[in-house]
Parts: C-alpha cells; structure tokens; sequence
C-alpha cells in the first residue's frame, strides 16, 4: 500500500499508522507488514483491546501427521503481535527492531484458529517490554506464551 | 561404527517432512546437512516475509520458525525411534538485522541431553558465522528413549514418507 511507495517511505508508513488509529482499523496495521499476510495474520479492536488471530492454513502446519501447527508460526505470529501492538498503541516513530524473544510452548497447536492478546509492561525511552499470549478454545488455557524486547 | 543404519534412514525422511510439507514448504527452506545432534538448513530471501516494508528486512518470525525447525530436527535426530520431541521454550537474541536479498543460513545442535531434556543451540547468520544475526537456545521434552529397533524404523519411514506426499490440504481439514 502507500507504505511502500517510494519518495517518502517513513511519511507515508507514519501517515497508513495515523489513518489506522483513526479509523480505529488495527486490521490496516498489520497488513502493512508482508510478513502477516504470508502467515495469515489479522487483528481487530475488542473490548478496547487489540485482539489478533491466525486462521487455519495448511502452509501453517509443521506436524502433518497429528496435523499441528508449526511452532515457529506460533512464535513468529506472536512476535508480529507484539510489534503490531507497538505500532498501534504507542507514539513512535519507526517500526520497532526486536532485541530478544522469548517463548514457552505450553500446549500443542491444534489445526484450528490461534488467537492472541498483547500486554506492554513497560514503555521506557529506548525499551519496549511486551508479553503475548495465545490461544485456542479458551484464554485461560493458552496454548503458547511470549516475551519480548523491542528497541525504538 | 562407521555407518550410520538409523541416520541412513532417518535423512531423507526428516529432509523430506521438513523440506517437502507444511510450512518448511511455505518457507521454502532447504536442509543441508543432518547429522546425529546436528542440523545445517539454508533460506533464500523472499519478498513476502517482509516484516519492515521500509527496509526490506525479514521478520523476526522467519528466524524464529527457521531456528525451532533447525533445533526441533537436531533434537529428533538424537532419539533412537524416530518420534516428534516437543518444544518445551525458546529464547532467541537478535544480535542485528538480516540483509535483504540475502541466503539466512542456520546451524543448530544438541549440546547436551538428559533422560527427559534435549538441550538445543542454534545460530543464524549471513555472510560471516563470526557475526551472527540471531543466537537461540531451545529445550525439547524427549517423549521416546526405547532401544534402537531397525525394522521398526524402516516401517515408520515409510508409512511416513508414502502419505505425505499424497496428502490434500482438504484431507488435513477435516482433522481439525
């Protein structure tokens, strides 16, 4: 989209951020970054909370005998999470660079929708602390939870 | 001990489950070398996993699904059945940026195993393995430690490799 247009990529990335916020559309967010739409990432607003989930692919499968979702998907699709989160809710500038990710397998992920939510537990003037979590059937018995270091 | 009868086996069966299915398939990632307790794999770059449209840089989760295949495979190379060892954690360290238009290449080993814990590392890089773009260490549940058992081996391969390659997406759907 605009965001990627040449001339003024950062204007135009901060302008798609700014329009999102105002339509209230965390949906148009994560379609600025390839990387959502290649694992079939959406979000939307809950709540008053950014709400985010994975639909079922099968390009998404990592054990195809049970059939399970590949990890790497699960982990990948929460760090996305976690920097959508930033993009939207935060004042800043950039697209965040990511320092370390942390994540705890808790449950296999079963063939079927993954849903996230996000929790910035601290905003400092360089670093960014965020957590998600990822379910299936029931928030309270996540599937995978993560951590994550961002630099702004 | 010069050959290797369950590695033999095992490689091109793990080559294909992770080359030819699923998401390894997505990726579009190549195994290079599997050894016992040791994984090399090679990604090309590609436009669609774009994580920042303003560089061009690929997303933190490629690396992530490339470091916990890597590892996830080293870690079933050290069972004796061949059995799917779950990922307990990963933790992963961004050491810098990945270049645009260029092949990630990633290395993983077991460094140390106990009766119920695989012990994994994992490195990414570029250009310079001195320099890497991305480190991780990644602990797997061992779900099978039963004595070596070649026949049986035999069988599972090939009861694995013959539907795989067959399987429709429609087919894995009704799964759920």
């Amino acid at each position: 989209m605009s965001a990627e247009q040449e001339n003024h990529p950062l204007e135009d990335w901060q302008a798609s951020v700014a329009a999102a916020r105002l339509e209230k559309c965390p949906q148009s967010v994560i379609e600025m970054i390839p990387y959502a739409s290649f694992i079939g990432a959406q979000a939307k607003i809950e709540n008053d909370r950014l709400l985010y989930w994975l639909e079922k692919r099968p390009t998404n499968i990592g054990n195809p005998s049970l059939p399970a979702l590949h990890g790497g998907v699960i982990g990948g699709f929460l760090e996305l999470t976690a920097a959508v989160e930033i993009i939207y809710n935060l004042d800043i500038a950039a697209v965040p660079k990511v320092v370390d990710f942390s994540l705890d397998y808790l449950r296999a992920g079963r063939y079927k929708t993954v849903y996230a939510k996000c929790n910035v537990l601290r905003q400092g003037k360089k670093l960014i602390n965020v957590t998600a979590s990822a379910w299936q059937d029931d928030e309270n018995t996540p599937i995978a939870t993560a951590r994550c270091h961002f630099l702004i | 001990m010069a050959f290797d009868m369950t590695m033999a086996l095992f490689r091109p069966a793990l080559k294909y489950a992770m080359e030819k299915n699923g998401h390894g398939k997505t990726l579009g990632l190549k195994m290079t070398e599997i050894n016992r307790g040791e994984i090399n794999l090679v990604f090309s770059y590609k436009e669609e996993v774009v994580g920042n449209p303003l560089t061009g840089v690929v997303h933190g989760g490629v690396i992530v699904s490339l470091l916990d295949t890597a590892c996830g495979s080293a870690a079933m190379t050290v069972l004796n059945t061949p059995a799917v060892a779950p990922t307990m954690d990963l933790r992963l360290d961004y050491m810098h940026p990945a270049e645009p238009h260029k092949p990630i290449y990633v290395e993983a080993k077991v460094y140390r195993q106990t009766s119920n814990v695989i012990f994994c590392r994992g490195l990414a890089w570029q250009e310079d393995k001195e320099n890497p773009i991305a480190h991780c260490v990644a602990n797997f549940m061992k779900v099978d430690s039963k004595s070596i058992n070649f026949s049986a081996i035999a069988v599972t391969q090939l009861r694995r490799l013959m539907p795989w390659g067959q399987r429709s997406s429609s087919e894995q759907e009704g799964g759920k």
